[in-house]
């Protein structure tokens, strides 16, 4: 008897080890995945705050001897070359993004609720067409796009950046929302049209509170992603004046190589928008994920 | 309130007949029940009434106006759907107002009437909460509270006890019956549990792949079901229906069994009998309609007890006859036990015959 109850502790105490073990090795990852992804943007800051000189040492300073925010004030003053040029591009991605994310909320609003919906010829076909987009490499479309922009006269102009980044990011918005719409019960709609709302009033008033995190969550995605793009910025844009961040921080200075406290002051000022979407609104964002992936 | 009337409606998905021609008539104050199994196109019929989903043909209308084509808002009803369909985001008065707001009423008149709905559903105290801080019973009755508030035409039921347990169900029953006691309103309920049409309705309207079996009374129903379908869904447990052949013994007209045993009919049912179309004949009787015997009675079938289920109340027997489960209640005191040998007697007054092809119910004239 004392034997048996015996084996049984142990098995059980082997078992506890066995889960503890894989729970520690979880862990042990998981700081390594935050020191690969965080470095960088820790060494990024430290070196947006060093003079020209300190950050070109070796070896190298861990720790600035003198801490500056020179490179902040340069970037961000309006009467200097530099700052003009950075302060415009800032304000050229916001505009890009900002239009990119409305618009790309506007249609894939009612493009997921026509897909999750609505039952039309062509509905199968349609909804994989457009994801079908997204199983090439974005740099298949760079030479046709650039060609297609040539023809409409939209190159050099902002307007052929909106629309790049809408066919990238229209895609997984549509199909995000949809997730979405398709878990909301059809009988809300229903109740509300015999409530005495028309169609239209039982989508707006009924359907879109509840989708507002899918539509955050589109928003921020589209965001995001005209914000961080390079190559069609590079491809389509030359003049100086309509460069976004990530071109124009690439080109301005590779003309100052040796600037490295600037860029780096500009690369975090750059990632502060996206840092902050997504702390504000990241609940809705992986609620948005996993709703859209897990059927209920 | 107004009466409901459905004229030769069909709705078709497809070469698929959901609903078939289905014609019948809610009185104003009454309240009616479809009922059948799953898919046999009571729900599509009560969203045909709601507009939910276009009619193929037929007309539907509601107190003196033909409705085809109104949309659901201006067709005057209130809905109540199984999963009660409670707008997340609002709180249980705004739920409520919601369907006020839409028909933009001033706003103290929308607060009288919600408080009033509130009180007489008993959940003042709830007002300010979510739907999902809410039990099932008590999202239930703001489902409820949501139809009444605005006093529509017609009530539609969807299901709408479904979803709770056991317990709060058979409350909740006797709840919707008194409202519809006490408003005196026009309702069609759809259910599939026959006990909750019975229990609940004026009339009850059976049906089954599409089609309407039956419209009446539920006591009307459960006396003189018209063919085999409703004889066995409405009742529980389910009449037995037993295959015989009929034919003609010494003058008198006898069922018999492929087993050997025949059972003489009185003279009503033997006229019945005489005037169907083929030899086939079922036999249908309740379970509270049969004689359980421990001995040899005459006129009393031979049979073995089965399966015997005490339930406290009664037990109920089964056993088989001519391949047909027999369902047989008996008081608790009868002494059987499986594998018994037992004698069944027929009540040859309220027996249920049917004709073996076209399973519809033999008349005697």
């Amino acid at each position: 008897m004392s034997t048996i109850a015996e084996t049984a502790s142990r098995g059980q105490t082997r078992r506890r080890m066995r889960v503890d073990g894989w729970r520690w090795a979880g862990r042990i990852f998981l700081v390594f995945m935050l020191l690969y992804t965080a470095l960088p943007m820790i060494w990024m800051l430290i070196t947006s705050i060093k003079s020209g000189f300190a950050a070109m040492q070796f070896p190298p300073q861990w720790w600035p001897d003198q801490p500056t925010l020179a490179s902040y004030q340069k970037l961000l003053d309006p009467q200097n070359s530099v700052g003009q040029d950075f302060l415009r591009f800032f304000w050229n991605s916001l505009f890009v993004s900002t239009v990119t994310t409305i618009l790309s909320v506007i249609v894939a609003v009612p493009a997921a609720y026509a897909f999750s919906r609505f039952s039309f010829p062509g509905r199968n076909f349609l909804f994989f067409a457009v994801l079908l987009r997204n199983m090439f490499p974005a740099v298949i479309f760079l030479v046709p796009l650039f060609i297609l922009m040539r023809v409409l006269g939209l190159v050099n102009t902002h307007g052929s950046l909106i629309l790049t980044y809408l066919t990238f990011g229209l895609p997984l918005a549509i199909w995000l929302l949809k997730g979405f719409y398709d878990n909301i019960p059809v009988q809300l709609e229903q109740a509300a049209r015999i409530d005495g709302a028309t169609r239209f009033q039982a989508f707006i008033l009924i359907v879109m509170p509840l989708s507002t995190p899918g539509i955050i969550a589109t928003a921020i995605y589209s965001f995001i992603g005209a914000w961080n793009e390079y190559i069609y910025a590079y491809t389509f844009l030359s003049k100086n004046e309509q460069l976004t961040l990530p071109v124009g921080i690439q080109r301005f200075f590779s003309e100052n190589t040796t600037d490295f406290p600037g860029l780096m002051a500009a690369s975090f000022m750059m990632s502060v928008p996206v840092v902050v979407l997504f702390l504000v609104l990241q609940r809705y964002f992986v609620r948005a994920l996993t709703e859209g992936a897990v059927k209920h | 309130m107004a009466h409901v009337v459905l004229k030769d409606l069909v709705k078709t998905y497809g070469s698929f007949k959901a609903v078939n021609d289905v014609s019948l008539t809610v009185n104003d104050g009454e309240f009616v029940a479809l009922v059948g199994p799953s898919g046999c196109g009571k729900t599509t019929t009560l969203n045909l009434v709601a507009g939910l989903i276009p009619i193929t043909s037929g007309d539907i209308v509601i107190g003196e106006r033909v409705v085809n084509d109104l949309d659901p808002k201006d067709r005057d009803i209130a809905m109540v759907f199984q999963n009660y369909a409670l707008y997340p985001q609002k709180s249980v008065y705004k739920n409520l107002a919601f369907p006020l707001q839409m028909r933009k009423l001033p706003r103290d008149e929308i607060d009288k009437k919600v408080k009033e709905a509130a009180r007489v559903l008993d959940m003042t105290h709830l007002l300010e909460r979510k739907p999902r801080e809410l039990s099932g019973g008590q999202q239930q009755r703001v489902a409820l509270g949501r139809a009444l508030v605005r006093d529509p035409a017609v009530f539609l039921m969807d299901e709408p006890l479904s979803n709770l347990d056991a317990k709060l169900r058979v409350q909740m029953r006797s709840e919707i019956k008194r409202f519809h006691q006490d408003l005196k309103a026009t309702i069609i309920y759809v259910t599939h549990d026959q006990l909750e049409a019975v229990t609940m309705a004026d009339r009850m309207a059976v049906m089954n792949g599409g089609y309407l079996q039956q419209y009446d009374s539920p006591a009307q129903v459960f006396a003189h079901p018209v063919n085999m379908f409703v004889a066995s869904f409405i009742g529980s447990p389910a009449m037995s229906l037993i295959p015989l052949e009929a034919s003609t013994a010494n003058g008198n007209t006898v069922l018999t069994s492929a087993e050997g045993w025949s059972l003489e009919l009185s003279q009503l049912n033997a006229r019945k009998v005489q005037r169907a179309k083929t030899k086939k004949v079922v036999l249908g009787a309740r379970h509270s309609t049969i004689k359980l015997h421990n001995s040899a009675v005459a006129g009393a079938i031979p049979a073995k007890a089965f399966t015997v289920e005490p339930t406290g109340d009664v037990t109920f027997v089964q056993a088989f006859l001519s391949g047909a489960i027999v369902n047989i209640s008996v008081s608790p005191n009868i002494a059987v036990a499986p594998d018994e040998q037992i004698w069944l007697e027929f009540d040859q007054e309220r027996m249920h015959l049917f004709d073996g092809e076209t399973e519809m119910a033999l008349k005697a004239n």
